[in-house]
């Protein structure tokens, strides 16, 4: 763990945990007393795959990227004619329920979807890194290799700079706070789920955010 | 300057929870102030022959270790007279939504940009056209990426039928949710009388996919005269009495509850195993519990009286410690705050009685429930005209436990402001930002 890579993430603490964050000597994050729902099993039934809408909630913006080899890429590559599922992450992030739950809930979408044949091919999962300074795409490629299922479509991607990064997370209303002198960020866990026409058709935070929900969402789309 | 930044972020935290309490009766979704707030914003009603007589987002000093302690430092007047009500936070908190229940516009303020200097940064003119007929937008309820907007009433009839409406962060128009209503379930099953499509609040426990809705009564009732009304006995009939327990991802009603007398605000528990919310009866001065019974079916029953209903004390609005142990429930009709001891919410008992004031309405509280704040409007032809000399006011108190201690009042109308009515809280940490560096370092 980086020791100055401090992350007060949407998740930060359930209500026992509240009382205080600190960014004490050790920068290191209070252990949650609970975990993320995304963790667990669901609970609740959750309604059936087509049995409700997802209207759209706007077109998913364009913006300058790096993939995991460090060549120029642009994200309205990777969206369109499949369904995307994109979340901000950095790789230094420590708290659980915050980056590190966005890609466990991506990798158990990817489990199920690997056990679901008819569903091959039909989805890309993206993860974006928002701390572009230390999240090299060799860096990125690395952390890929830990989730990444052999010949999975999923996308490890960085920027090449803050100026490339900022326009993007303004698009998508992903806010992050900077801290000017230590590098630390604090931002609200948000993923996206992009139909193949490139409209944003939900968003996740924290509390929301879970394979077997995100699961039933993609299949709703692919039902239109 | 270099600021303790980190230092700064220790007194908020960006929380998800299971529910909520003002600081304690928001959306689970929504950071969260749990040390000391800097300000509390407050969405008041302009007043004939008060200042510049419109609506205005006040901003109320409340940090004791500020130099402008106890002051209004910010009043933000909106072009005229919307009956403005009740606002709220957007997920991230950077932006806080506030309507009129009147004209039906929205405003929505930049509060993170400069916390102690509100900026208005869009309004939305056309609610009614989009929403397809849905009036008097009440909650401003955050979810992931977007705003729920609950509705009292609708342009055909101007009477209680509504629907929820959902907007996009940045404003868009998403969809409209209607109430469901005898004739049109819409897929919900009665659970006792009544399917009335009234609206009012809206919260949700979303580790149960839940969202819980209340009813109150039609723009006719709501904006007219309170002693014309009482005295219409067919007006008297048009009030909600159910609430709606919905499939919170499907935004499908699943179960209308009986819930006489009009039930207002709703407040959820916060533990994480505690599946019930309250909610209080204005026409009958009860509180209710909306609970999951051990078959996982959701119920509702009156499980406390608020003072003497015979005498009318008119519950208005009510507040959820964050330990879920304690509901402070206001009476508008006698002025009073009543705290009840929650901790088993079947059985509510009451510990405390106070007087705070004429026509006393919301409360809003602290995370960790050492300080009340007071305001006294309800709705503009409503409040009382005449009477106590401090009739629009804006109060804090202290709570330690046994006692409420009066800090400060400020007269609303002395002030020039207009008639206080709900109130959010404001902090500068929640933006990386100090009182020394403000907007500079941004």
């Amino acid at each position: 763990m980086r020791g100055k890579a401090v992350l007060l993430a949407a998740a930060l603490a359930l209500v026992a945990a509240a009382p205080s964050l600190s960014g004490q000597a050790t920068h290191a994050h209070p252990k949650p007393e609970v975990l993320a729902p995304g963790y667990g099993p669901l609970e609740f039934e959750p309604p059936l795959p087509g049995s409700y809408a997802l209207p759209p909630l706007g077109r998913a913006a364009d913006g300058d990227l790096l993939d995991g080899r460090g060549r120029a890429t642009q994200l309205h590559q990777l969206l369109g004619g499949r369904i995307a599922v994109l979340s901000f992450i950095y790789t230094t992030c420590s708290d659980i329920n915050g980056c590190p739950l966005a890609t466990h809930v991506l990798r158990g979408v990817q489990d199920r979807l690997l056990d679901a044949p008819s569903l091959h091919g039909q989805v890309r999962l993206i993860s974006l890194s928002f701390d572009p300074e230390r999240d090299t795409p060799s860096v990125l490629a690395r952390y890929g290799g830990y989730f990444k299922a052999p010949g999975f479509d999923w996308r490890f991607l960085t920027t090449r700079s803050q100026a490339e990064l900022a326009p993007v997370l303004d698009a998508y209303g992903q806010w992050v706070i900077r801290d000017p002198d230590e590098g630390a960020l604090s931002h609200l866990l948000r993923v996206y789920l992009i139909d193949r026409e490139k409209r944003i058709r939900n968003i996740y935070s924290v509390s929301f955010l879970h394979a077997d929900t995100l699961l039933n969402d993609i299949r709703t789309l692919l039902m239109e | 300057m270099r600021v303790n930044w980190l230092g700064l972020l220790s007194s908020f935290v960006l929380l998800w929870g299971t529910a909520f309490a003002d600081e304690t009766c928001m959306s689970p979704y929504m950071a969260k102030i749990v040390g000391q707030e800097d300000f509390v914003y407050v969405w008041t009603l302009g007043m004939p022959g008060v200042g510049d007589e419109q609506d205005k987002l006040a901003t109320v000093d409340v940090n004791p270790r500020s130099g402008t302690y106890g002051q209004v430092v910010d009043a933000l007047s909106v072009g005229g007279r919307n009956e403005a009500h009740h606002s709220g936070f957007t997920d991230d908190r950077r932006y806080l939504w506030a309507s009129g229940l009147d004209t039906s516009r929205i405003f929505i303020f930049d509060v993170h940009s400069n916390p102690a200097k509100p900026r208005l940064h869009k309004t939305i003119d056309d609610f009614v056209r989009q929403s397809g007929g849905v009036v008097g937008p009440h909650t401003s309820y955050a979810l992931p990426g977007r705003m729920l907007i609950t509705g009292l009433s609708n342009n055909r009839d101007h009477g209680g039928r509504t629907g929820m409406v959902e907007y996009t962060n940045g404003g868009d128009y998403i969809a409209t949710h209607w109430m469901p209503i005898d004739g049109d379930l819409r897929g919900a099953v009665k659970g006792g009388r009544h399917a009335d499509g009234y609206g009012y609040d809206a919260r949700a426990l979303p580790r149960r996919n839940v969202l819980v809705t209340s009813s109150f009564t039609g723009w006719n009732n709501y904006m007219m005269d309170l002693g014309q009304m009482m005295a219409d006995a067919e007006a008297m009939k048009r009030f909600g009495n159910t609430v709606v327990v919905w499939d919170l991802h499907a935004r499908q009603p699943k179960k209308v509850l009986d819930v006489p007398g009009a039930p207002l605000e709703i407040r959820c528990a916060w533990g994480a195993k505690n599946d019930y919310c309250f909610t209080s009866t204005a026409l009958t001065s009860e509180i209710w519990l909306i609970y999951e019974d051990d078959d996982g079916e959701w119920q509702a029953k009156a499980v406390a009286d608020i003072g003497d209903a015979s005498k009318i004390p008119l519950p208005v609005d009510i507040s959820i410690g964050a330990d879920d142990q304690v509901l402070w429930v206001n009476t508008w009709n006698d002025g009073k705050t009543r705290l009840f001891d929650i901790s088993d919410p079947h059985a509510p008992t009451q510990l405390l009685e106070r007087r705070i004031g004429e026509q006393v309405n919301m409360v809003s509280q602290s995370w960790d429930g050492r300080r009340l704040y007071f305001t006294s409007s309800l709705l503009s032809n409503w409040d009382k005209k005449t009477g106590d000399a401090d009739l629009q006011y804006f109060k804090l108190y202290t709570w330690d436990g046994e006692a409420l201690q009066h800090r400060f009042t400020l007269d609303f109308i002395a002030e020039g402001l207009g008639a206080p009515h709900q109130m959010r809280f404001g902090a500068y940490a929640l933006y990386g930002l100090s009182p020394l560096v403000k907007v500079a370092q941004r």
